[in-house]
């Protein structure tokens, strides 16, 4: 019978469940769980709550009939095929929404800085030209009718003086706000921000549709598009820790530090910052609870339990 | 597992130098108030828990590479009661806590009850010689904090019900009709001891992980998806280990058998001849503590909190 002392600790029984330990000290451990009853109910226990990394189903279940190498390597070519329609579709879906961003983004721009008598169509060429600072992704990105996945990685830099001279701020009221031209844009890396008074359009990252979202527990969004197999990291600001996380098929909200809240509409391609303001306060806490119902309503917690909600999609905010 | 001293070489200390360096880096251990002489004493504790005195060089290494730095860090400045780790920790964890808490308990009242009672002793509650003694000292970085603190409110909450068991009420048992249930043991089946001789030596050749599935699926009865969950794998590869476990096991035992002078039908006869009864066997090998039975099928009392 085992004894006390053999038991191991919890840091042991954890790091089993997350398939942390080095070969030899899992074969120890699971040596003690053959023979002791207790400690394999907490494994089990502590194995059968979700988000546990480790614990993912990997091993598909073989079917007698595939065991035919005829049949095997058709089925393995159907998947190739149905695969290869399936991100083909999805893919043409995406670009279509991500055109559909951009011309609605350029046509904002166009309309901010454009002078009433020009060709709107040029206006955010001229832009482009005028200003040397702005890369060729840049410019792909602006482009309408193309796809922009290579623009968000590279560094991009978008200013005006001129338009950056007439920002106007009306806190609380961000469709007011845009009306009045508040417009600047700055960039460090493959971060950037175009600031209004309480919302901000600016591509960040650009991915493929993701299926799954995490927040790591230091504090980055990670997704997944196997199934919660794999999960890599997505930059979307530097050094903000989230701490919370909202995903609706292609609405993606996280918050964190500092009050940081970041927006996607169509699930990661673009990423917009939101400054919630509500009776000219900005939200300065940390953000621990993000909750969206629908692409409208929805609902975000401070470290210091104040509640503040929005009924447009972060347009105008209320808090509580 | 047990504790041994480790006395790391000066020459192997002096070699690690440079990634204890590295790590109290990446732990931001100076941000949160932990000095490099306190981080390297951190390290040369969670060593001395983990390795044996003859531990070789690449052993510690690999120990100190395998260590969640940063998270060890955190969660010793919060025992340390240093304000700011707690702000951190409290962001990350707080409602973590709660969600797990609710996950194990399934109801809401004792899920609170439970996740105020990790949090107190998560802060130090306890005085020790006049000292707070928070149970954050004893995470050790193995894996992640978060699954720590899964690990422990299970401990927790297990041990709990079993307190709760002991002061269960007869009136309790009577609604529960368990004073006349009746008593799960298995029929006294005589049985030649060099059945039980060849049993066991099969057994203990098998390697920890089948033993483990072997304990989970016939003592505990533990379904194979949730025996697949603490292995990471799918339940199909479970359940196939599980069958050819199960015949694997006759044919030795029958081979066993045979090295001790049984002819091939006297030991079908012994096992007689079904698969499935060599479940009792096993079952009665495999059986280390008495009474350990499953917690979650409220089987028996099990011994005290062990980990």
């Amino acid at each position: 019978m085992a004894t006390v002392e053999d038991h191991p600790d919890p840091n042991l029984l954890g790091a089993l469940v997350e398939k942390s330990l080095a070969q030899g000290e899992q074969l120890r451990v699971l040596e003690h769980l053959s023979r002791c009853a207790s400690c394999r109910e907490i494994v089990s226990l502590t194995a059968a709550q979700p988000g546990i990394a480790g614990a993912v189903s990997l091993a598909p279940a073989r079917a007698g009939w595939l065991s035919w190498p005829v049949l095997r390597w058709g089925a393995a070519v159907a998947c190739v095929v149905v695969v290869g329609v399936a991100v083909t579709i999805r893919q043409e879906h995406e670009s279509r929404q991500i055109d559909a961003t951009i011309a609605e983004q350029k046509a904002e721009l166009e309309k901010q800085i454009s002078p009433p008598s020009g060709p709107p169509a040029k206006a955010a060429e001229q832009t482009i030209a005028a200003n040397p600072t702005v890369t060729p992704q840049t410019a792909r990105a602006m482009k309408p009718g193309k796809n922009n996945n290579a623009a968000a990685t590279s560094p991009v830099e978008m200013s005006d003086a001129g338009v950056g001279s007439r920002l106007a701020e009306v806190p609380g009221r961000a469709k007011a706000a845009e009306s009045q031209d508040a417009l600047s844009v700055k960039a460090a890396g493959n971060i950037a921000q175009v600031e209004t008074s309480t919302a901000a359009v600016v591509p960040l990252v650009s991915t493929n549709l993701p299926p799954r979202w995490t927040l790591s527990s230091d504090g980055t969004l990670q997704r997944s598009r196997d199934s919660g197999r794999s999960w890599q990291t997505i930059q979307v600001a530097d050094n903000t820790i989230f701490r919370a996380l909202a995903a609706n098929r292609l609405e993606i909200w996280v918050g964190g530090a500092a009050g940081a809240l970041f927006h996607s509409s169509d699930a990661g391609q673009l990423w917009t910052q939101v400054r919630p303001v509500a009776n000219g306060e900005a939200l300065a806490d940390d953000i621990i609870g993000v909750e969206f119902a629908d692409t409208l309503h929805g609902k975000v917690t401070t470290s210091v339990q104040e509640i503040w909600i929005t009924a447009d999609a972060g347009q105008t905010w209320q808090k509580q | 597992m047990p504790k041994q001293d480790f006395q790391p070489e000066p020459a192997v200390a002096a070699g690690l130098d440079a990634l204890m360096a590295e790590l109290y880096q990446k732990s931001k251990g100076e941000e949160l108030g932990l000095t490099r002489q306190q981080f390297d004493s951190v390290l040369g504790e969670i060593a001395r828990k983990y390795l044996t005195a003859d531990a070789a060089h690449h052993d510690l290494r690999g120990l100190y590479m395998s260590l969640r730095a940063e998270e060890l860090v955190l969660a010793r400045a919060c025992a340390a009661g240093h304000e700011r780790a707690w702000e951190i920790f409290l962001t990350r964890y707080r409602e973590k806590l709660y969600d797990i808490a609710g996950y194990i308990t399934k109801e809401s009242s004792t899920a609170r009850e439970l996740a105020d009672s990790i949090y107190a002793e998560l802060y130090g509650t306890t005085t020790r010689d006049g000292q707070r003694t928070s149970k954050l000292a004893s995470y050790t970085g193995r894996g992640s904090l978060e699954g720590w603190l899964r690990t422990v409110m299970v401990q927790e909450h297990v041990n709990r019900y079993r307190r709760q068991r002991r002061l269960v009420s007869l009136d309790e048992e009577t609604e529960e009709g368990s004073q006349f249930a009746i008593p799960a043991t298995e029929a006294a089946i005589a049985v030649d001891p060099r059945v039980e001789a060849a049993t066991d030596e099969v057994l203990v050749a098998l390697p920890p992980e089948d033993r483990y599935v072997l304990a989970s699926y016939f003592l505990d009865e533990r379904t194979l998806a949730e025996i697949a969950r603490t292995l990471g794998v799918h339940e199909s590869t479970i359940s196939r280990k599980v069958d050819k476990l199960a015949k694997s096991l006759r044919k030795q035992i029958l081979a066993a058998l045979g090295r001790r002078g049984m002819s091939r039908r006297q030991a079908q006869e012994a096992l007689e001849i079904d698969v499935r009864d060599l479940r009792v066997n096993i079952r009665s090998r495999l059986a280390q503590e008495k009474g350990g039975g499953a917690f979650s099928k409220k089987k028996a009392e099990a011994p005290a909190d062990g980990s």
